[in-house]
């Protein structure tokens, strides 16, 4: 009986050890998460605060300065900041469309049928992305002037397929490698028809990383600085470009340059909360099991 | 409600031959079991049939008419997969609905819920229809997969191996409710099995694939009782049938087989002997575990002396593996059979089912009292 009870305190002191145990392991796995979370996200608050401070006090350090707008209202009024941003939004937004809509059948082709150097074909598409920008511009550059393409939308949006379909792509073919052909056989057998089949069975199947893939393709062209650099004039102007335009020759407005990229990180931050959920389970590749 | 027909199919990937000039005809509201060993080719014929696969040779014809340019969805055909080829995004009520909603076989969502709870209730599986495939386990994942094969009523229910992954009770059980089914229904199934009971208790014809080719076509009682080659001997019955070589020798005018290096002498039925001497003196002989005497007493002279190897009890009998002269010989003893290692026993056979094969080709010779195997 004794001999019982003894056994069954140590039992419960060493649930209790455990428990202890498992509450510290938490509070300290928490307390790392948000070191670095405020490490990760501190760059993002310096350029809200500096978005506030005015030129005279941007180099201090300390937290204390004298809050002011005027940055703001010079930069969204006095400037055709607006019309950057909402080209940008047009260059960016169409050219993931269209990587979507050409990138996905490609990435399934090159999972499912087998075709002559079909490897070879797909490490063309990925090796786009291996030169330099800077290096591809030039020639794009010159015949871009030459075809008319230069400075506007369409040469812009087409360019940029450059840095979002070989991503796409890729990530997409995984995808859909990890489908089993028998799902489609089925849906075969069920008597649907090759395009429902793809669009009601498989791209459901792929949307995870569809969306997450979509929108870093998004933010890669949103923050894409030397296409629209060399190959856009005064017509067609991105944020990133437009935000050169506080750095003068004499001064550098940071407090203007603050507000420009804290605007401009807005729709990719806000995105990315929306698809969240999608973000972290799209980009563990393989999430597809029948 | 559909006579299947196939002409000289020939299904090659790249060099690897998967159907190699199969000819076969599937009769009208037949239950037709292809069996055979993994890699046979089974589920390469079964694809073809449905459209999936294409054969670079060959003509299939559903009712007589030629349907290797039909895409699958126009066959009418309805398939259980091996690995289930569940929808993973939906539940399992839309996986099993999914040929009724689709434009070709479109019926109405009362209809379809109707279809539905009948098919689940079948597969009991009703308390599941909303789950997700991800959820379930591979048992519960098979009959789902079977329960959209049979949600339709379609030419042909194409099974491969639909029963693979449920447990023996299951297993047992649903068989019962497949044939029952296919009497129902009266369409044509053709099934994929590699478990020789599942064959030979639901189909009305076998037909045993090894390497892309039939070995034999027939009922499975000829697949059991006259086998066309060793081949399909051995993959029918457990324990697996014994076979072992004899010379065909004629001593004093009687016609004798000395087997086991001439160690022992048998007789072979007086019926047999006629076949026997048209072909080779090189013979291979078969004989079921269930043909086999056995004594734990020397009974006479033609009882042959050897020691219990093995002695697995399997609830309704027992396979006692003997060791003889010099080779391991299986028989079923009834179940209350009782026999250490190493103990002697003595076995006799019964000469009257013996099984001859050809040596060299393997190929079936002859058995005592054929008419009566062709009869029924």
């Amino acid at each position: 009986m004794n001999n019982k009870n003894e056994i069954d305190s140590k039992l419960v002191s060493s649930y209790n050890k455990r428990k202890k145990r498992k509450v510290l392991g938490a509070v300290g796995r928490n307390l790392g998460l948000t070191l670095y979370a405020v490490f990760a996200l501190f760059p993002l608050l310096w350029m809200v605060l500096c978005s506030f401070k005015p030129d005279t006090e941007m180099y201090t350090t300390v937290f204390r300065f004298h809050p002011t707008t005027a940055n703001y209202s010079a930069v969204l009024i006095g400037t055709d900041y607006f019309k950057a941003f909402y080209q940008n939004f047009v260059v960016s937004a169409f050219a993931v469309l269209i990587t979507i809509v050409a990138g996905v059948p490609v990435a399934y082709a090159l999972a499912r049928y087998q075709f002559k150097s079909k490897e070879s074909v797909a490490f063309t598409i990925l090796s786009f992305k291996f030169a330099p920008e800077i290096l591809v511009c030039l020639p794009v550059f010159l015949i871009f002037q030459k075809i008319g393409l230069y400075d506007t939308y369409f040469g812009l949006i087409w360019v940029y397929q450059l840095v979002t379909m070989p991503l796409l792509i890729w990530v997409l073919r995984g995808y859909f490698e990890d489908i089993s052909v028998e799902i489609e056989q089925a849906a075969q057998l069920d008597g649907y028809k090759w395009y429902e089949i793809f669009l009601k069975t498989l791209v459901p199947l792929v949307k995870p990383g569809l969306v997450s893939v979509g929108l870093l393709a998004f933010i890669f062209a949103w923050n894409d600085f030397t296409f629209p650099l060399i190959l856009s004039g005064s017509n067609i102007q991105t944020i990133t470009i437009t935000s050169l335009r506080y750095l003068a020759s004499d001064t550098v407005h940071y407090g203007q340059v603050a507000v420009a990229s804290t605007i401009a990180v807005l729709p990719e931050v806000i995105g990315c909360l929306f698809i969240q959920k999608h973000l972290v389970r799209g980009l563990s590749f393989g999430a597809v099991k029948g | 409600m559909a006579q299947i027909e196939l002409e000289h199919i020939t299904k090659t990937y790249g060099d690897k031959t998967a159907l190699d000039d199969i000819s076969l005809c599937v009769r009208d509201n037949e239950f037709f079991v292809l069996f055979g060993p993994a890699g046979a080719g089974k589920t390469t014929l079964l694809k073809t049939i449905a459209g999936i696969e294409f054969p670079q040779k060959g003509l299939v014809r559903i009712d007589g008419k030629i349907v290797n340019h039909v895409e699958p969805l126009n066959r009418n055909i309805s398939m259980v997969f091996e690995n289930y080829a569940l929808y993973p995004q939906k539940t399992v009520y839309d996986n099993i609905a999914s040929p009724l909603r689709s434009r070709l076989h479109r019926e109405s969502e009362e209809d379809v819920q109707k279809a539905v709870v009948k098919v689940a209730k079948m597969m009991s599986i009703e308390q599941l229809l909303d789950r997700r495939p991800g959820e379930l386990s591979n048992g519960q994942r098979q009959r789902v997969a079977l329960g959209r094969c049979l949600v339709r009523t379609p030419n042909v229910y194409l099974m491969d191996e639909p029963l693979a992954h449920l447990d023996a009770k299951l297993r047992h059980f649903m068989r019962s409710e497949l044939k029952e089914m296919q009497s129902a229904f009266n369409t044509t199934t053709i099934y994929v099995t590699h478990d020789y009971t599942e064959a030979m208790s639901l189909a009305d014809r076998v037909a045993v694939l090894n390497h892309g080719r039939f070995e034999q076509t027939g009922t499975a009682h000829e697949m059991f009782y006259l086998p066309s080659n060793e081949f399909v001997a051995k993959l029918f019955g457990e324990p697996e049938i014994n076979l072992f070589p004899a010379e065909l020798t004629a001593e004093g005018g009687s016609v004798r087989l000395k087997a086991f290096d001439g160690e022992v002498t048998l007789t072979p039925c007086a019926d047999v002997v006629p076949e026997l001497e048209k072909g080779a003196k090189k013979l291979d002989v078969g004989i079921r575990g269930n043909d086999i005497g056995f004594s734990f007493q020397q009974e006479g002279r033609d009882w042959i002396r050897g020691t219990v190897y093995a002695n697995e009890p399997i609830g309704n009998k027992v396979v006692m593996t003997v060791e003889a002269l010099g080779t391991k010989i299986r028989l079923v003893a009834p179940n209350n059979t009782k026999a250490e290692l190493d103990q002697e026993v003595y076995l006799r056979f019964n000469e009257k089912n013996f099984i001859y094969f050809d040596y060299e080709t393997q190929k079936f010779i002859v058995r005592s009292d054929m008419d009566r195997y062709l009869r029924s």
